[in-house]
């Protein structure tokens, strides 16, 4: 094979797998630009609480805590992510008004209690937690396509569906984008905007444990992974502008892509530098997302 | 230039307009200086009485108060939320190692310029988010912390990897390591603490602060916004540099373990808990409170992230206690 063909040969399943990591990195921002659209906070404790919900469906389904099974393990474990993130938002719900710097301090604070709370229940163990798929897989065009893909790919286009179905048709999704578009003319037409706030909150969580029982297969569960997992996210996010849903998705897309040529071709082990470095560039040349150059205005 | 001496001019007066009041009640700042006076008599006179260990850890408690400091500078001249400033930080103290490894100079030369770096590498990261909101350099920050444990152990070859570096070389020669660790760092940040008085008076200090109180004022001023955020920016990282330095002559080693990703989010809690205070009594207090906790509660390790989340969080919600109250009232009506 001559030099240009293999680079082609290698590029094709790099982009694969960078799209299937990538789709899980746009799951995960998702939730914190609900978050942010909504009440104005940047949600430090998101990869904390993504990471407690995937300890409690590892401990729920090994036998650490009980055995049920994997499916009622994650009902549980849903059920749980949705209180902590219920409880964090009356937490912050006093000041979430005042301010945003306060909030979002607040939000780093509950991020802490639930690492330590990681550490209490389960220990600095390094755990696996698969996903329940039966194994295939076969090759397209070159590129090995396995049932864990397949499963990403589905379940985000259901995860990511579903939002979108309810921010486009119910009443709720058009509560949420008109607080985000001007929570005071809400206020005044008598909206409770606290109610959309823990819509987002709770949407946030169930998307972020989401994110991190995809993730979490093809490395490892422990109390640093998932947190650290998060920082793509948080770039996906900035990459598609932090105020922008469609953003999320297509940033953790090219966030995915780029991680994995990266990783390929330079080093695996600067992983986050060179995340930083691309926060820092998309900063300054795209400092409202790259979407916005090319669709024109935010979503 | 006349344009600009012209704004000084008009700044500097709002200086001393601010700074007539607090003239006038000269009774409570007596009170006040008579008290600094007392706390600084104190800490001077501790190595009389105190043992080695405790020694050697105030002097860590003072330059991880220097770091606080840094933070605290940032929040109130900025506005800025930062979790990364543990890099700074870690900056300083690795210049302060490979210059003594590489080059033989001690910490005189070596603090210096690590504060002159920390300053550069504030400036260049702060650069590109400067028009946008907190937000995002927030964001940036945690990247920035999470990017230090992979490049300290990335370069080996400079940094010692894993095993990290020892310092040996005295700054005052002839006098006993421990009490040279306990001065100097109390000495550096004594020092800061007043130059940071002495900036909150000048021109440039109420220009910062006004750009962050008043953007649009500032701005019809001739106060750049986005010159200030990066000017402030640029100053706390200098002064987290120079903390760096002065934590690993007063531990004497540099590794990676000291700046794991949540050592940038123990600096904010440190900053947080101090009230964001620029006094050196809020200083030490936030310093005392990131060093003394983990040493003392070393066998409740697990509890400690979480005694530190509910600080931040209980000293966020009572700093913002006026809304509390009316959040209450509102809900009952």
């Amino acid at each position: 094979m001559n030099g240009a063909g293999r680079i082609v040969g290698d590029l094709m399943p790099l982009m694969w797998s960078g799209i299937v990591s990538g789709c899980l990195y746009g799951v995960g921002a998702l939730g914190l630009v609900m978050v942010f659209k909504s009440s104005r906070v940047v949600n430090f404790s998101h990869g904390n609480l993504a990471c407690l919900g995937a300890f409690v469906v590892y401990g729920l389904s090994s036998g650490t805590l009980m055995s049920l099974s994997w499916a009622s393990a994650v009902g549980l474990a849903l059920g749980v992510a949705a209180a902590v993130a219920a409880l964090s938002y009356a937490v912050i719900a006093p000041i979430v008004f005042k301010s945003d710097l306060a909030s979002t301090i607040a939000t780093l604070g509950i991020g802490l209690i639930l690492q330590g709370a990681v550490q209490l229940l389960f220990g600095a163990d390094i755990v696996n937690l698969d996903l329940p798929v039966p194994r295939f897989g076969f090759s397209l065009a070159g590129i090995r396509i396995s049932s864990y893909d397949l499963a990403v790919l589905a379940i985000t286009l259901i995860v990511v569906g579903g939002l979108f179905a309810i921010i486009e048709r119910t009443k709720l999704g058009v509560a949420f984008r008109a607080v985000s578009t001007n929570p005071f003319a809400c206020e005044v037409c008598g909206l409770n905007l606290r109610s959309v706030h823990l819509f987002s909150w709770l949407a946030g969580a169930i998307l972020g444990l989401v994110a991190a029982l995809l993730i979490v297969p093809t490395t490892f569960l422990s109390s640093t992974t998932v947190p650290s997992f998060m920082l793509q996210a948080f770039t996906a996010a900035v990459v598609g502008g932090f105020s922008s849903l469609p953003g999320a998705a297509v940033g953790g897309i090219l966030v995915g892509i780029a991680t994995n040529l990266f990783s390929f071709y330079v080093s695996p082990e600067f992983m986050n530098t060179f995340l930083l470095a691309v926060i820092l560039l998309t900063l300054n040349f795209f400092p409202n997302g790259l979407l916005e150059q090319t669709m024109g205005g935010r979503v | 230039m006349v344009s600009s001496n012209r704004r000084w001019a008009v700044v500097s007066e709002l200086a001393q307009a601010s700074n007539r009041p607090i003239a006038g009640q000269s009774g409570r700042t007596d009170l006040m200086w008579l008290g600094l006076l007392a706390l600084v008599a104190l800490l001077m006179l501790v190595p009389l009485i105190a043992g080695g260990f405790l020694l050697y850890s105030l002097a860590l408690c003072f330059a991880n108060a220097l770091a606080v400091l840094s933070v605290s500078a940032l929040v109130r001249y900025g506005g800025e939320v930062s979790i990364g400033h543990s890099f700074f930080v870690a900056l300083g103290a690795y210049t302060v190692a490979i210059m003594e490894h590489q080059l033989g100079l001690s910490v005189l030369v070596s603090a210096p310029i690590a504060s002159a770096l920390g300053g550069v590498a504030g400036f260049v990261f702060a650069f590109p988010s400067r028009r946008l909101s907190g937000i995002y350099l927030a964001v940036a920050t945690m990247a920035l912390a999470l990017a230090l444990p992979e490049i300290l152990i990335g370069f080996e070859k400079l940094t010692g990897g894993f095993q990290g570096l020892y310092i040996a070389l005295d700054l005052i020669p002839g006098v006993s390591k421990p009490l040279q660790r306990y001065y100097v760092t109390l000495a550096v940040l004594g020092l800061v603490c007043l130059a940071l008085a002495q900036f909150r008076r000048s021109p440039q200090g109420m220009a910062l602060l006004m750009a962050r109180a008043q953007p649009r004022a500032a701005e019809a001023m001739g106060i750049t916004i986005s010159w200030a955020r990066i000017s402030i920016f640029t100053l706390s990282a200098a002064i987290a540099s120079l903390a760096g330095a002065l934590l690993a002559f007063s531990s004497s080693t540099v590794s990676p373990n000291s700046f794991s990703f949540w050592s940038g989010v123990f600096l904010l809690v440190g900053s947080v808990v101090s009230l964001n205070g620029l006094s050196l009594p809020a200083a030490v207090a936030g310093g005392a409170f990131i060093t003394l906790v983990p040493t003392y509660l070393a066998n409740a390790g697990d509890w400690v992230p979480i005694l530190y989340g509910t600080a931040l969080i209980a000293v966020t919600l009572a700093a913002n206690a006026g809304h509390l109250v009316r959040f209450v009232s509102d809900r009952r009506r």
